[in-house]
């Protein structure tokens, strides 16, 4: 199979070089491959949230690499970043996920704006997003008019409608209730499964683990282990 | 357009900061354009009372004349003149004057003065002179009668019919004359230079006094149908009359200090507008800059997914666009209806004299086109540069530093 992410000795430090220096991400190498459904796990601190920004191309490496699908991001900056996020990712973050003055299909319509795609087409597939996540009929609100999970499957909806290769969730289940969360994870691996598009998240929660396909589990910034089931 | 219906709907996520900072932007632009038409409507009067009290709206003279009024500068060929000013389609009237200084003596007291000799009918439509009179009559032909200044009379210690002896010089001969006059009328113009020094005769008496015939004149004031004729030294007429001999010049070449003063009230309007502006500047950028660290995390999450800097910088830009119209079009209606009740009901200023101008009316308001056109345009470009700042701030916000939130 092919990797579709990889990072060679990416390392992401804060503060002066030091006693003060914290080494948020320090030499990770990852390999993931299309498809993927991969949970980056550990505890508060452990560097997860900072490694999905590097691969994310929302951070840049103090050092090393990090390449999606062949092109080092690291490189990159400005539009050109942002068209290869817009083309390439989708995000999805643990709270706060959409614009609020927006209505559940127009965020959802709002990257395929960005890309330049026609209304018609524009429409087919938010209702088709829609019906893949469930929320048929709920398009014309407002994200404080939706629950917490609601609003996290427009987000996942956002996330895919532009067919991009790597969905990358920040600890997408953290404000929501267990069951909530399992449910809104059983619908990521589903698409997962469908669309073969390749999932990777952070979490901290034993339930969400189970469910991923592939734990890469970090500790003080560094890759403790990586295991496939 | 997406970013133009984001930035609308932004306006009313925290509705009482749009109100405050419209209001804000709103209030300096009605301020603006009151000020201005109050502006506008002092420069009208201060015009209209330097030109219709005495001076006229130009005046010509003998070159010479109006560095000492020296009585034998005089304009010879006066009928000429006149022939010239008969043709003239552009001047509503005319008046001849002739003046001398003058001693001039009660049985009480002596000062110092100017006399002026005018014809009664013409000054009419030229000068306040008819409607300055506090008392007495106004000059009727009669060679004796006199009107003078009211607080000429107070230090003469004379009233109506009292006897006054002018002693002044002849023209030509510079031969000592005197003449008795009897006051007719007490004048009150509210301007202390004329009050104080200026003596009104009959023009043939004065004509009679100086020793000068009837085609001797000193002074031509004029009245144009359209005013701003007399503020363009190219009209036609005066181009026709000046030469070496004769000059014939406009109230704001005759009265520069009027010219500077109305300059200077200009520019202290200009200073009232960019200090207005210079606060709603800064009222926009903190706005702007605290409405975009309410929405730090929400511009990590929009640039993460793909927007543009430009984009983000764009829809800031845009904002500032909105509240500016929105700002305009409160500020336009607002001004306009101060602007509609200063100048229906004015602003009372009393009595005032103000570097040698009396105002002694109140103060009407203007409207001027520029104040809904030109005014609105520089809120607008002011509020969008006032906000590239802050669009700059939001345009280089990085994802990762604006989703710590999330970490």
């Amino acid at each position: 199979m092919t990797a579709v992410i990889s990072t060679n000795k990416v390392c992401r430090y804060f503060g002066d070089e030091g006693e003060t220096m914290v080494k948020a991400v320090d030499r990770v190498s990852i390999e993931i491959e299309r498809g993927e459904f991969t949970a980056i796990v550990g505890p508060s601190g452990s560097g997860k949230t900072t490694l999905l920004h590097l691969i994310g191309g929302l951070d840049n490496p103090t050092s090393g690499s990090v390449e999606l699908s062949g092109t080092n991001i690291a490189e990159m900056s400005g539009a050109v970043l942002s068209d290869f996020r817009r083309d390439n990712i989708g995000f999805i973050f643990q709270s706060y996920n959409l614009i609020p003055v927006f209505s559940a299909e127009e965020n959802i319509e709002y990257i395929m704006l960005l890309q330049g795609v026609a209304p018609a087409e524009r429409k087919r597939r938010v209702a088709e997003m829609l019906e893949q996540v469930g929320l048929e009929g709920l398009g014309d609100r407002r994200p404080n008019k939706l629950s917490g999970g609601q609003q996290q499957r427009v987000a996942i909806a956002r996330a895919m409608v532009s067919h991009p290769e790597i969905i990358l969730a920040d600890e997408p289940t953290a404000n929501l209730d267990s069951r909530t969360g399992i449910a809104l994870l059983d619908l990521m691996k589903e698409l997962n499964e469908k669309h073969k598009m390749t999932f990777v998240f952070s979490t901290h929660d034993e339930k969400i683990m189970k469910r991923a396909g592939r734990l890469i589990h970090m500790q003080d910034g560094e890759i403790e282990s990586d295991e496939r089931k | 357009m997406q970013t133009l219906k984001l930035a609308f709907r932004n306006l009313f996520r925290n509705i009482r900061r749009t109100i405050l900072t419209v209001m804000l932007i709103g209030l300096s632009l009605a301020a603006l354009i009151a000020v201005d038409g109050i502006m506008r409507g002092m420069i009208t009067l201060m015009v209209e009372n330097v030109t219709s009290t005495i001076s006229g709206e130009a005046q010509i003279h003998r070159v010479g004349f109006r560095e000492n009024f020296d009585v034998d500068i005089y304009l010879e060929n006066s009928d000429e003149i006149e022939q010239t000013l008969r043709q003239d389609s552009s001047l509503d009237s005319y008046t001849t004057r002739v003046m001398s200084g003058a001693m001039i003596s009660s049985s009480y007291n002596v000062s110092a003065g100017l006399l002026y000799g005018v014809d009664a009918q013409r000054e009419r439509t030229i000068s306040k002179l008819e409607q300055a009179l506090v008392r007495g009559e106004y000059l009727s032909g009669t060679e004796s009668e006199l009107l003078m200044g009211h607080t000429m009379a107070e230090l003469l210690e004379v009233g109506l019919g009292d006897r006054i002896v002018l002693t002044l010089s002849e023209a030509g001969t510079g031969e000592l004359a005197q003449a008795l006059y009897r006051i007719s009328g007490i004048v009150d113009f509210g301007m202390r230079e004329l009050d104080d020094n200026f003596v009104f005769v009959n023009i043939s008496a004065a004509r009679k006094t100086l020793g000068m015939t009837d085609l001797q004149t000193h002074e031509f004031v004029l009245k144009f149908h359209d005013p701003a004729d007399a503020e363009n030294p190219e009209t036609e007429l005066f181009q026709t009359l000046n030469d070496e001999e004769t000059e014939a010049l406009g109230w704001l070449d005759l009265n520069r200090e009027i010219g500077l003063i109305i300059q200077l009230t200009e520019f202290s309007s200009l200073i009232v507008g960019a200090i207005l502006f210079l606060l709603a500047s800064l009222g926009v950028i903190n706005s702007m800059f605290m409405s975009i660290y309410e929405r730090i995390y929400e511009f990590g999450v929009i640039k993460a997914i793909g927007t543009r800097p430009a984009a983000i910088s764009n829809l800031i830009l845009f904002e500032a666009l909105l509240i500016a119209l929105i700002s305009c079009a409160l500020g336009s209606a607002l001004g306009y209806l101060i602007g509609l009740y200063t100048s229906n009901y004015g602003i009372g200023v009393g009595d005032m004299e103000f570097s040698g101008i009396a105002f002694d009316n109140n103060i009407f308001s203007e409207f001027h086109v520029s104040q809904f056109t030109q005014f609105p345009v520089y809120v607008i470009l002011l509020t969008i540069l006032a906000a590239i700042y802050p669009a700059r701030f939001a345009a280089r916000i990085v994802p990762s530093d604006a989703l710590q939130r999330s970490l």
